[in-house]
């Protein structure tokens, strides 16, 4: 009997059929033919006659895989290979990912550089957006936050912008009584307070709103009731409504607190309610709310805030409509300003400046992302190249273009997906970190986390970031040439073009790691320029500040008070230890800012036009000599001559300059606060003040005594000047002290002068922290990146070295062979990287001081250092290479 | 019938209708199908097996028949085909629309033979 099989195989062979399904055809046809042929044979027909007359079935052309071509089990072969595809998508995409893990679980040290690699980017991505989800993006804790609105105005005087400001009674009550587009609005304004007459005096943050406010941000009491309008009206009985967190902590959360009295700031008010734990508002944390009665005073008055809850629909342009309709209502003083409307979101309100730092943050992180990509993309294309025989036998096998890119991709994407797993890891632990590094400037700290927001941002990332990196080798590889299986996928030379994207990559990650290095080399700079800056002050680790208020309501008279005052000098003055006390109405960078207008004899204001705005400070005997302020010109005051009320002042050395341009003589001339007031003569010029921050130019000031009648405060910063500042016990003296004097006095905002400046140095230092360690990591993966590159073609370079070692080249020709290479990608990728700075640190521009957004100082050291490295991470693999010993390379390679 | 003829059958079809109403009765495999085939045709219908079996496989791949392997002790094992629920309702179809085309046939060209 014939062997059938034999027959049919063949006939089979052109069709892509499964190997199983192949066995199956054959084993069908051949019993057919069998059974044909055993019949004939039966019948009598002679063996070799049936064997002819059975094949003849087998008509010529092959019909059989002409009628077999069409269908589907003869449409495609799988790859006779591990992953072989199931044809369910899903299954295969688990089968794929399944393969991906084993592969890499046999190349655990090719896993984990890119895993870690990956990791950082995608964490450091991650932490970075949590901040930018919870500080920027979030919105607001409230119902339908984007529908609450800040009312602001943007304010030119002739000559002078005055930037934004806010409200006073004028503005307030004019657009709450005339507006058209806004559910309501209403107004608030943060204060501190005195509470006394439970156990120890204490001096707490306070939010004034007017009875529309709470409702408009559809706050619901925790207990009790909120304000009524009846609390809008001046002279009415005080009312308190109190946080949850000082009712908790005062009154032990009980609900019998409801109609008790609480003594706030020498007056009694009564408890009405609670606020609910949950509320969050804006940067105020307050202890106590508090009613805002406002009285309708004519003219120009900017000291609070107004917030609005639009009608639904109703857009912000259309609000800004609104209040420009009503401006030219208001009391005909406004005419010598130019006011324009500025509603906007009131989420703005809370960002402040911190925005663009965060934004910038970002994007670096995202260049870190880049690099990391970058370099996992290297590592694949290097490790699909030593692969191209395995690609080459799976085309050859049968696999589609296609499919290799699969194959490629979900290897890509195992990888990314263990590297985002990672990154959310580290990125747990640095939002931890960041939380306890975050500058005073950062707003909503509490709400940064892994929301389910960031992470679903994460997987984007990491879904993208396999992508780009995967789809790199992709490209290079998907296209086989059959020459791979031929000379077994080894190569000995450097085809061209062979590294080109490589290349291309190395050159990209050393441009974005200069980005990055010079952004934050420019940040430094700002740091170091901020540290030489003259503050006002000197060795503030030595200087305890506090704040001390003395309410009316425990010493009402003016005179009285400031011998109060006087007496806790001299008392703080015998604690041991203490070198100088003094105090005035702020202390230098405490954040206080009170700009009015003056009047200087000499130099009159036309009329109609606005008087020049300074910052008012008063003070009191010691405060100079405490800070460590130098005394530029004249005197300083003393006690009498505040208490004898004599008109004198003193001003900062920027005042004197900016109208007699030599500081003495501005000595014995003219100054006071508005028209009404007595004019004052100066009597002494002190040292500059950087009362806004290291990073702006030195404030001008003027200096009233303590007690005066153009600006009359009741809280005072003290500074107490000694070398026990900050250890155990001081404050607690310097407190009994105080309490010597009159126990009603809290001290509150106690911080040492040290604290103080780093508070305002701390968004700086922030982004100078963050940037560091951004472009510090860019560095590092830029630098592996390049190294890798070289040692990479030098080991594929082995045999040719070998081969001109062997035909008398000298070492230092190869080593410079190699040299070359990487100094042509590392000045291509720094020339590619300045082109890139020099355009995108103009952004910055706001954020720096003392230098510039193109110093070139920076660029060149940046440049050179990154040069440097670079260098040194090309050298090293081509020593190596150099060192090759010729007849081991070549019989290695025989 | 020459063997383009019954080509230009297996391209529209009605090879399929000769198959399906074989299997309808009860399974069986390809060389009884292509022995019944002939038989039952007078020897007028030849299925050679290189268009057989891509025709059976066809129609395995459309659901309407379902091949499976069975073993008897002492022979080689042989592939039977059913026809699934979905063949029968396709083979339902086929044969009224054979039906309505034979008696169109017939009332066209009755006339003349009558």
């Amino acid at each position: 009997m014939p062997d059938w099989r034999s027959e049919v195989r063949p006939r089979l062979s052109s069709l892509p059929l499964s190997p199983a399904r192949e066995n199956e055809i054959v084993d069908e046809l051949s019993q057919h033919l069998d059974d044909h042929w055993r019949e004939l044979v039966a019948a009598g027909t002679p063996p070799d006659e049936a064997t002819r007359l059975t094949l003849a079935q087998f008509r010529s052309g092959n019909m059989l895989a002409r009628y077999l071509a069409p269908l589907r089990q003869a449409q495609s072969r799988p790859p006779a290979t591990p992953a072989a595809p199931t044809g369910h998508a899903l299954a295969d995409l688990r089968q794929d990912l399944r393969y991906a893990a084993r592969v890499f679980s046999k190349q655990p040290g090719f896993a984990a550089a890119a895993v870690l690699t990956l990791a950082l980017g995608i964490g450091a991505t991650t932490a970075i957006f949590s901040v930018v989800y919870g500080v920027l993006l979030k919105p607001l804790p409230f119902q339908d936050p984007e529908r609450l609105v800040s009312l602001m105005h943007r304010a030119t005087a002739p000559g002078i912008s005055l930037g934004l400001v806010n409200h006073g009674p004028d503005t307030y009550l004019t657009y709450r009584d005339h507006q058209a587009m806004f559910e309501g609005i209403g107004a608030w304004e943060t204060d501190d307070v005195t509470i006394t007459g439970r156990s120890e005096p204490e001096y707490v943050e306070a939010l004034n709103v007017t009875s529309a406010t709470l409702p408009l941000l559809r706050v619901q009491p925790a207990l009790g009731r909120f304000f009524g309008s009846e609390d809008d009206a001046p002279g009415g009985p005080l009312r308190v409504v109190l946080g949850y967190g000082y009712w908790q902590r005062r009154f032990g959360g009980a609900a019998g607190v409801i109609g008790q009295s609480l003594q706030i700031d020498g007056r009694l008010a009564e408890v009405i309610g609670v606020l609910p734990s949950s509320f969050r508002f804006l940067r105020t944390n307050p202890a106590v709310l508090l009613p805002m009665p406002l009285q309708l005073v004519n003219g120009i008055m900017f000291d609070f805030q107004a917030l609005g809850r639009l009608k639904p629909g109703v857009s912000v342009a259309d609000a800004n409509a609104d209040v420009a309709r009503m401006i030219p209502l208001l009391h005909p003083s406004f005419q010598r300003l130019q006011l324009e409307p500025n509603v906007r979101p009131l989420a703005a309100d809370v960002i402040g400046e911190v925005g663009e730092l965060l934004w910038i943050l970002f994007a670096s992180v995202g260049v870190v992302l880049l690099i990391a990509c970058a370099n996992v993309a290297n590592l694949f294309l290097v490790r699909a190249e030593g692969r191209q025989q395995e690609l080459a036998m799976r085309a050859a096998l049968g696999a589609s273009r296609g499919r290799i890119a699969r194959v490629l991709l979900s290897e890509s994407m195992v990888l990314a997906l263990a590297g985002g797993a990672g990154g959310v890891a580290l990125a747990y632990a640095a939002i931890g970190l960041l939380r306890v590094m975050a500058p005073a400037q950062l707003p909503r700290v509490e709400e940064i986390g892994l929301d389910p927001i960031v992470l679903l941002f994460t997987l984007a990332i990491t879904l993208v970031a396999g992508a780009v990196f995967g789809v790199v080798p992709v490209l290079r590889f998907a296209q086989l040439n059959p020459a791979a299986l031929k000379d077994g996928g080894r190569s000995t030379g450097d085809a061209p073009g062979r590294h080109r994207t490589r290349n291309a990559l190395v050159v990209a990650e050393i441009a974005l790691a200069l980005v990055l290095m010079v952004v934050s080399g420019l940040m430094i700079r700002t740091f170091v320029g901020m540290r030489q800056v003259e503050p006002g002050f000197t060795h503030p680790e030595q200087v305890q500040t506090f704040r001390l208020a003395i309410p009316d309501g425990v010493i009402a008279d003016p005179l009285q008070m400031a011998r109060a005052h006087e007496s806790i000098v001299r008392r703080l003055e015998r604690v041991p230890g203490v070198v100088s006390v003094g105090l005035a109405s702020s202390i230098t960078m405490d954040g206080e800012d009170n700009t009015n207008p003056i009047s200087v004899e000499e130099f009159p204001v036309p009329q109609g036009t606005l008087p020049p705005l300074r910052r008012f400070k008063s003070f009191a005997p010691g405060f100079f000599e405490t800070m460590g302020n130098r005394l530029v010109a004249g005197r300083s005051i003393t006690w009498n001559e505040i208490y004898e009320r004599r008109p004198v002042m003193v001003v900062s050395e920027t005042l004197a300059r900016e109208y007699w341009q030599e500081p003495p003589r501005a000595l014995g001339k003219r100054v006071r606060a508005g028209a009404r007031q007595p004019w004052r003569e100066i009597v002494g010029v002190t040292g500059d003040e950087r009362d806004d921050g290291l990073n702006k130019p030195a404030t001008a000031i003027v200096y009233w005594p303590l007690l005066n009648e153009g600006y009359q405060r009741r809280t005072f910063a003290y500074a107490v000047r000694s070398s026990r500042v900050g250890t155990p016990g001081f404050l607690g003296e310097l407190q009994q002290a105080v309490w010597s004097v009159n126990a009603n006095l809290p001290l509150a905002g106690v911080r040492t002068l040290d604290e103080i400046r780093a508070d305002s140095m701390a968004q700086t230092s922030f982004a100078m922290v963050m940037l560091g360690i951004a472009a510090g990591v860019a560095l590092l993966l830029g630098v592996v990146g390049i190294y890798a590159v070289i040692a990479y073609i030098a080991s594929q370079r082995t045999r040719e070295i070998g081969l001109r070692i062997a035909l008398g080249a000298q070492l230092r020709d190869v080593r410079a062979m190699f040299l070359r290479h990487g100094l042509w990608l590392t000045s291509a990728g720094l020339a590619i990287g300045i082109g890139i700075a020099l355009v995108l640190t103009r952004v910055m521009s706001a954020m720096l001081f003392g230098v510039g957004p193109m110093d070139p100082l920076t660029f060149a050291g940046v440049a050179a250092v990154l040069g440097a490295v670079a260098l040194v991470a090309t050298y090293l693999p081509a020593r190596r290479a150099a060192r090759v010993d010729p007849i081991a390379a070549l019989r290695a390679d025989a | 019938m020459n063997t383009r003829a019954l080509d230009r059958e297996l391209k529209r079809g009605s090879a399929e209708l000769l198959i399906l109403s074989l299997l309808d009765a009860r399974p069986r495999h390809g060389y009884e199908l292509s022995k019944l085939i002939h038989a039952r045709s007078g020897g007028q219908l030849t299925f050679h097996i290189d268009s057989l079996y891509p025709l059976l496989y066809r129609l395995e791949e459309r659901g309407w028949i379902k091949g499976a392997w069975v073993e008897k002790a002492g022979e080689r094992r042989r592939r039977f085909y059913k026809v699934t629920a979905a063949g029968r309702q396709v083979l339902a179809q086929q044969r009224k629309t054979w039906a309505a085309f034979v008696e169109a046939v017939r009332r066209v060209t009755g006339s003349d033979h009558a």
